[in-house]
């Protein structure tokens, strides 16, 4: 064997490495735990995979179980810290269930998995172990956006709206008042920075990611566009209405109301550039009201006022605002449903919401504690929130995933100016039907 | 090879007695290798040719297709990706080539000071590639970055350096470049000590200049060290991951969206794995050919320099 052919067999090696980071998936047990029944009074420890929510500081997931297990005393809960990028998450949740582990019963997980996870048979189905008067308890279209094919996946642990954030010294300055249309929005801002009182008018989440798909949702919706239609079978992304919301949308880049780089900024960035006193008006979800009015941290804190989202000219307001949040989902490997399931329901259920509102500063789920007076007074943006008008993204397609990627692939192409709108949302039309006929990547 | 002294038969045999032990003494540590690593290739192999539903229960396999394939082959990303995988490849490795090899010859040089400048070079190769990226987003970042800043001095604003393909490409490759030229400086600097002095000596003594010595000489001696470069930088650029996934989530739009992200996220967001694999066992192919083809084009060459 001569040196060179030696290195071309040791070449070949190094580039076959390259495949074996798809095997590391590749787990797999065909055992199929026979599903226990959710009878008796559950005793026993069980695991809850959570990422972080709710402040920094005190860790409200704590306080949840320390309460929990005060109302169950036969149930211990084991807390399991998750990954805390989403992305990074679903891939450990679908490397460890359909490898078979049942090192965790209940689990977080994203509003936007119920579909995909149902398909894959990652999540328990639930119906059977809840009565329709459990589900009666939750808001408006919550309970929907966790079902597919009629049965139900997961219960909603806390929810998430997008709001307007604005700053109410300037706009008192100026004598302007609260925009409640995006136009409006876009001539204020360009008013303010006119005058010099700011260096931009309008700031949101527009990079190349599952973020932007929300943005767009909702400019979308308020415009009368969807991405996908009612039942799901085919795209209807390519319409005038759609058209006109992304040539907008462009138009806020363009006009210099929105700063280009805003086509690379996720929610940390769009806040910072809030929290620093370099822009007018920011789309965020609830949490930026507690950080961009936090003294020392935030050079704006103290003036910034929270409304809902504005809509187009000639539309009733306020505009849509997505969800956001996170559900509970069981671990179809778990040991102990019987426990898993007290824990669902005590975790959605009065004071285990209210823990959340009042100290965790996430909206509940459940629609009387969040019409609950002393509840919207523990945080502004709960009345808001109670008004907001909602808007799912299309997770009940189980491509959901495919179908995001496609829209928002295209969008930030269009609004950092590489494609027109109309060639945008055309090949986003495209993409999403073979995402929906499975003949796409 | 090696002795000469035994008889050609009975040094055949003894050959053969050692090779077994050989095999004998590796077998532990080959059976380790198939199942770590010959396993989980044969394996995606498998999946990317079959229908694949993951489960709760693992995955189902359910029946060959070649319908995976054929949905590569007829997405426009994919051969978008995989035409800027390529030229990215192309494109960083020429230049990490040209500059280590620059930096190497002035190592060489170096008589005092060697080991400092060089722990100092290494440092950005020692950087874990998803930190320096994220070094580099701050760099580049479109409202506080030290780019813009320092742009700004010169009258440019708002340049927004990963808001349009080409910049943000380039923006990718020059953090590339300072990562990795490092390492190919360190191997072309192993490979300049090696070569003999006598060479070069004789080439001076018959009255070459430097520029002669290091075209007609040292360069055809380093071809070997060039090569090792130039197949790790291969193998490494093509695999290409972290600084899309942090610098620009391969946006604008999928414009530096590398095979690597697309596999990702088709294998893991999109739970595709059929087509996941097929990602990945295309571009483990690409990539075997493209080394292949690079071995074999610097081998006619060494003949020819044999000749």
């Amino acid at each position: 064997m001569t040196k060179t052919s030696r290195r071309a067999a040791a070449a070949a090696a190094s580039a076959a490495a390259v495949l074996a980071f798809t095997a590391a998936c590749s787990s797999s047990s065909s055992t199929t735990p026979a599903a226990p029944a959710a009878t008796g009074s559950a005793t026993g420890t069980i695991t809850w995979f959570a990422n972080q929510f709710g402040p920094t500081t005190t860790d409200v997931r704590k306080t949840l179980i320390a309460a929990f297990e005060k109302a169950y005393p036969g149930i211990t809960v084991k807390l399991e810290q998750a990954p805390s990028d989403t992305d990074t998450y679903r891939s450990t949740l679908v490397t460890q269930i359909s490898g078979g582990s049942s090192s965790f019963d209940v689990y977080n997980g994203d509003v936007t998995w119920p579909a995909q996870f149902a398909k894959a048979s990652l999540a328990l189905p639930l119906n059977s172990y809840f009565d329709q008067s459990y589900w009666n308890t939750f808001s408006n279209g919550l309970v929907s956006s966790l079902s597919y094919k009629g049965q139900t996946y997961a219960v909603p642990l806390f929810t998430d709206n997008a709001f307007l954030f604005y700053r109410k010294d300037l706009l008192a300055k100026a004598h302007l008042p609260v925009p409640t249309t995006w136009e409006q929005l876009q001539s204020e801002a360009e008013t303010l920075q006119k005058d010099n009182l700011v260096k931009y008018g309008f700031a949101a989440q527009f990079d190349s990611y599952e973020g932007l798909t929300c943005d767009w949702t909702e400019f979308a919706a308020d415009a009368g566009a969807t991405s996908v239609n009612s039942d799901g079978t085919s795209s209807s992304i390519d319409t005038a209405a759609a058209q006109k919301a992304l040539t907008f949308m462009r138009g806020l880049i363009t006009s210099g109301v929105t700063p280009s780089a805003a086509t690379t900024f996720q929610e940390q960035q769009s806040e910072s550039l809030f929290t620093s006193g370099q822009v007018a008006f920011l789309r965020n979800w609830t949490y930026a009201y507690a950080d961009s009015n936090t003294q020392g941290t935030s050079k704006v804190a103290g003036d910034v006022g929270v409304t809902n989202l504005p809509t187009f000219a000639g539309q009733t307001g306020p505009g849509y605002s997505v969800t956001g949040g996170w559900n509970l989902y069981v671990n179809p490997h778990s040991k102990n449903l019987a426990a898993d399931v007290d824990f669902l329901k005590w975790m959605t259920g009065t004071q285990a919401q209210t823990i959340m509102a009042e100290q965790g500063g996430e909206i509940p789920t459940v629609a009387s504690v969040l019409a609950d007076p002393q509840v919207q007074a523990s945080n502004p943006a709960y009345p808001v929130a109670a008004k907001n008008k909602l808007n799912a993204r299309p997770s009940y397609v189980a491509q959901y995933s495919q179908v995001s990627q496609a829209i928002y692939t295209n969008i930030n192409a269009a609004l950092s100016g590489s494609v027109s709108p109309s060639a945008a949302l055309s090949s986003a039309n495209s993409q999403i039907n073979s995402a929906l006929s499975n003949s796409g990547l | 090879m090696s002795s000469t002294v035994l008889p050609p038969r009975r040094r055949s045999g003894m050959r053969r007695r050692s090779a077994r032990l050989g095999w004998a003494f590796a077998s532990p540590a080959l059976l380790v290798v198939a199942a770590v690593m010959i396993f989980p290739i044969v394996f995606s192999v498998i999946m990317s040719a079959n229908h694949v539903q993951v489960s709760g229960n693992g995955f189902q396999l359910s029946g060959f297709t070649g319908s995976n394939y054929s949905i590569l082959l007829h997405a426009p990303r994919f051969w978008h990706d995989l035409e800027f995988t390529v030229l990215y490849t192309v494109f960083t490795v020429a230049v990490e080539m040209v500059l280590g090899t620059l930096i190497a010859l002035v190592l060489e040089r170096l008589t005092t000071g060697r080991g400092w400048m060089m722990a100092l070079l290494l440092m950005p190769w020692a950087l874990i590639t998803v930190v320096s990226a994220e070094l580099w987003a701050y760099v580049y970042n479109g409202v506080y970055g030290v780019l813009d800043a320092f742009l700004g001095d010169f009258g440019v604003h708002d340049l927004n350096v990963l808001g349009t393909p080409m910049q943000a490409s380039i923006a990718m490759a020059v953090a590339d470049v300072w990562k990795t030229t490092p390492f190919v400086a360190i191997m072309v600097l192993a490979g300049l000590v090696m070569l003999p002095s006598e060479v070069v000596e004789a080439a001076r003594v018959d009255g070459a200049n430097g520029w002669t010595v290091f075209w007609r000489i040292r360069l055809p001696l380093l071809r070997p060290a060039l090569a090792v470069a130039v197949l790790f930088r291969i193998l490494q650029a093509f695999g290409l991951f972290d600084l899309p996934y942090v610098l620009t989530n391969g946006g604008p739009g999928t414009s530096t969206e590398s095979l690597a992200v697309l596999g990702y996220k088709v294998l893991f967001n999109d739970l595709e794995f059929g087509p996941g694999a097929a990602i990945a066992a295309t571009t483990a192919l690409i990539v075997l050919v493209f080394c292949l083809l690079f071995l074999k084009v610097f081998r006619t060459q060494v003949g020819e320099q044999e000749d």
